[in-house]
């Protein structure tokens, strides 16, 4: 007799992920979705990262080899075709912000889960690859206010009425004001993910007139959720492709 | 950048103590890294200023001035205590070649006594983590660290003539570091030079041809620069010299403030060599940074923000940072507006929106109340997550466990640069990584708890440069089986645009580590009058199973013959600290014999 196996078991990042998605689609945000092999431009250049400034350190790049002369030639477009793994999840948001403007929305909101890059040494908390949501919101009246509203809900909502959100002072190119996201999570304050309000430089690169429309940006770790609330003590764990960890 | 609190008191006696100062870095400033209080009493904040600030709060004077704006203290202006020394007619001439160069301050001073550092520039060095190499160099180091901007010193008599020359460097060209590093430059590299030789790599790093030594020197050049950022951050790039000054330079500094540096590094020369004899600076400065003014509205600032702040609260703001402004004459539409004075060194201030972060991060985001934004149109679907819930739910169904695995293999269309040994290229297929995922998975099906082990996986492979696609496949023990997920779902129904599983709502739940030693499986068959529960069975073996029991005992096979009933359950032992023998497993299987034994069963 063998003993069958009745209902397969869900991947830990899949259930945040539906999770996220619905509570932001109660919000009003539509889900979209982009490449993760994307180009130079919307993985930098749009979101006002420009070459040769210190702001593109923060990010460890894997970039598609090429030869010197390939890349000159890439990069030589008008916007640069040079392909490279996403560093962020901003790279959709920014591709959702221009398409929305190609169809003369004045407002939008738009929330992304997906895979990126970043090239690092790998260990119990860092990882080459990992989740990341990215969520923007548009219109005429669009404020900071409402980034924290709808972040305090997020994360109370998965995290548990009981958690706190707060926002600090922070610098990333494509916002400013750019803020910092941290959550309380059985007592201990941890970092989640940076925001802002989306820089006047980005919504131009978006097609849109930044006097007349604004909006916020946010992009958080995704993998941090269930690490963070079921205690995942390994981030590699996750792409190992072991059921053992499907506890959820 | 590491932080002295007492020598930040220098600029500011009234700052609150320390204790408290973490909290107004961390909601107005930037993310504290460490505070580490030392022995001395002194404490050190570890400070990630971020990049936008680099222009004017790699200091001490600038995190200084910045607290006595949040905190509404006065800021000690230390100008007026530099000794400004007596100085002669020089012969020096400084001649600037290349647009990379902005600004080149030069002065020689003679009669230097080289030596030991006095004990307050010894004690400040070392607070902030840096060593004490002899007066001069500690000079140049004590200004970096106080005001934020680079100098150098060079020895006078080791110049080829007295003429500085700031140039592009010779293709081929060769120096040595002071650091003992022998480079070839390229003409992308500017230099500091005399009229025969390289003697620094311009805002980067100086060289030994006229290093200061203590036994020779007795003349020296002061040099306060200012260089294009992206010239020396190409240049310390490439060379991999990542120097404090580099740091700086990279992140662009106002030319202004040699001037200040100037006068602070010469009266701190004269403090240290008070016989010295001062010539006059010599100040090249082709194109001076114009001053800058910045007008923004009431209604810039509390429309982003989502704020309420009057036109008094945002004055007081400006009033305690000491900004000179003017309320604009207009009104209207815009509501109140501003103009000020751009600080030289705050070359992050360009337009409104960098008002609105300046006055929003200094009233403190903590004080502006969240709101729910209410959006009037229902967000459309999307296409592919549609697919993605149909293709998991008829996974999940039908037995199939969900796994993610990674997008870096050995071999395919695609090459990274710099990708690590064997995962240099991306997946074209999720099969050959579901495969090895379904080896592992049923080797360790008896952990698991099952037999027939089943799994899937969604994803992306790029078999080309512009061949993105989402694909999914699944493994069982018929091998694997992979398709595009468009493809896959065409016949399924396509279910709501999110699937919430019911287990999120088992938010108490807690991850079980798993042990890396291998486990062991021992099965137990055991005849029991008719009528009896397997539980009863499983209950002992638990019972005397021990902690080295992995998971609950397993009911696989029953059967009834007469007036019997066969059970077989499987048991699964494993440790997580050593890989289990029989020593461990024997005494455990002897006790659930006899246990069975005194029930009045029979083992099979």
């Amino acid at each position: 007799m063998e003993t069958p196996n009745k209902g397969g078991t869900e991947h830990p990042i899949s259930i945040i992920r539906n999770q996220a998605y619905e509570i932001f689609a109660g919000m009003g945000f539509e889900i979209v979705a982009g490449p993760e092999l994307e180009n130079e431009w919307y993985c930098f250049d749009a979101l006002n990262m420009p070459k040769d400034h210190p702001s593109r350190d923060m990010q460890d790049t894997f970039w598609i080899k090429m030869s010197p002369d390939e890349i000159q030639k890439a990069q030589s477009a008008e916007r640069s075709t040079r392909p490279v793994m996403r560093t962020q999840v901003t790279a959709t948001t920014i591709r959702s912000l221009e398409k929305a403007q190609k169809e003369g929305r004045t407002s939008a909101a738009f929330i992304s889960v997906g895979k990126v890059y970043r090239n690092e040494a790998t260990d119990a908390t860092h990882e080459a690859q990992f989740f990341q949501m990215d969520g923007s919101m548009i219109g005429e009246n669009v404020t900071l206010a409402h980034l924290k509203g709808v972040l305090m809900a997020f994360y109370k909502k998965v995290l548990g009425e009981d958690s706190e959100v707060e926002i600090r002072p922070s610098f990333f190119p494509f916002v400013e004001p750019g803020i910092e996201i941290h959550a309380k999570f059985n007592g201990r304050w941890l970092e989640m993910g940076g925001g802002g309000m989306i820089h006047p430089t980005v919504l131009k690169n978006a097609g849109y007139d930044p006097e007349k429309i604004q909006g916020f940006a946010f992009g958080v770790g995704l993998d941090r959720i269930p690490i963070v609330k079921w205690g995942i003590t390994d981030i590699r764990y996750l792409y190992q492709g072991d059921l053992r960890l499907n506890q959820f | 950048m590491k932080i002295s609190y007492n020598w930040l008191k220098w600029y500011v006696p009234e700052v609150v103590v320390a204790n408290k100062l973490a909290d107004v870095f961390t909601y107005h400033l930037c993310e504290v890294e460490s505070v580490e209080t030392m022995l001395d009493g002194d404490t050190i904040f570890d400070l990630n200023i971020l990049p936008n600030r680099a222009h004017d709060l790699l200091s001490h004077q600038g995190v200084a001035r910045e607290l006595s704006g949040q905190l509404g203290i006065k800021f000690q202006d230390p100008t007026s205590l530099y000794k400004i020394p007596a100085s002669t007619p020089t012969k020096l001439a400084v001649d600037i070649q290349t647009p990379n160069c902005r600004r080149y301050m030069a002065r020689i001073v003679r009669g230097v006594k080289i030596g030991p550092s006095p004990e307050w520039v010894v004690k400040h060095l070392a607070s902030i983590g840096q060593r004490s190499i002899n007066n001069v160099v500690d000079a140049t180091n004590i200004v970096l660290f106080d005001c934020g901007q680079p100098t150098h010193a060079f020895d006078a008599k080791k110049l080829f003539s007295e003429k500085i020359v700031v140039r592009q460097a010779n293709e081929d060209e060769t120096m040595t570091t002071l650091d003992d590093k022998h480079v070839t430059l390229k003409p992308t590299d500017m230099v500091i030079a005399d009229e025969s030789e390289v003697l620094a790599l311009a805002g980067v790093k100086g060289g030994t041809n006229a290093e200061v030594d203590d036994e020779h020197t007795t003349d020296i050049v002061l040099e306060v620069a200012n260089f294009d950022p992206v010239s020396v951050r190409k240049t310390a790039r490439r060379l991999n010299i990542l120097t404090d000054a580099a740091k700086r330079f990279e992140n662009d500094l106002s030319p202004e403030h040699c001037a200040y540096a100037m006068r602070e590094l010469s009266a701190t020369i004269l403090e240290m060599c008070p016989d010295a004899k001062f010539e006059d600076v010599v100040d090249v400065y082709p194109k001076p940074q114009e001053p800058r003014t910045l007008t923004f509205s009431l209604l810039d600032v509390n429309k982003k923000l989502g704020s309420n702040l009057s036109i008094g609260e945002v004055e007081a703001i400006l009033h305690r940072y000491g900004y000179q402004f003017t309320r604009e004459p207009w009104a209207g539409e815009k509501g109140e507006g501003i103009t000020l004075v751009v600080p030289a060194l705050r070359l992050d201030l360009i337009g409104p929106h960098d008002m609105v972060e300046e006055i929003g991060r200094i009233y403190g985001y903590e004080n502006i109340a969240p709101v729910i934004p209410t959006v009037a149109h229902a967000p459309k679907e999307n296409a592919q997550y549609v697919q993605m819930c149909a293709a998991r739910d008829r996974m999940l169904a039908d037995g199939y466990s969900e796994v993610m695995t990674y997008a870096f293999t050995k071999k395919g269309g695609v090459e990274v640069a710099r990708g690590a040994k064997g995962k240099e290229f991306l997946r074209t297929n999720l099969s050959d990584g579901l495969k090895t995922a379904y080896e592992l998975n049923r080797l360790n099906a008896p952990l698991l708890g099952h037999d027939d082990t089943k799994i899937f996986e969604i994803g992306s492979v790029f078999p080309s440069l512009d061949g993105e696609e989402m694909h999914i496949a699944y493994a069982d023990k018929k091998g694997v089986v992979e398709s595009t997920l468009e493809a896959f779902t065409r016949e399924l129904p396509l279910a709501p645009s999110t699937h919430v599983s019911e287990s999120q709502k088992n938010g108490a739940k807690k991850f079980t580590p798993w042990s890396q030693y291998p486990f062991i499986t021992r099965d137990v068959a055991v005849w029991v009058p008719l009528g009896t529960e397997s539980t009863e069975l499983t209950t002992l073996c638990k019972k005397q199973g021990t902690e080295l029991l992995a998971l609950e005992p397993r009911l696989f096979d029953q059967f009834t013959k007469g007036d019997k009933t066969s059970f077989a359950v499987r048991l699964v032992f494993q440790s997580h600290a050593k890989t289990l023998t029989d020593d461990e497993i024997s005494p455990i299987m002897n006790a659930i014999s006899s246990a069975i034994k005194d029930k009045g069963w029979e083992a099979r």
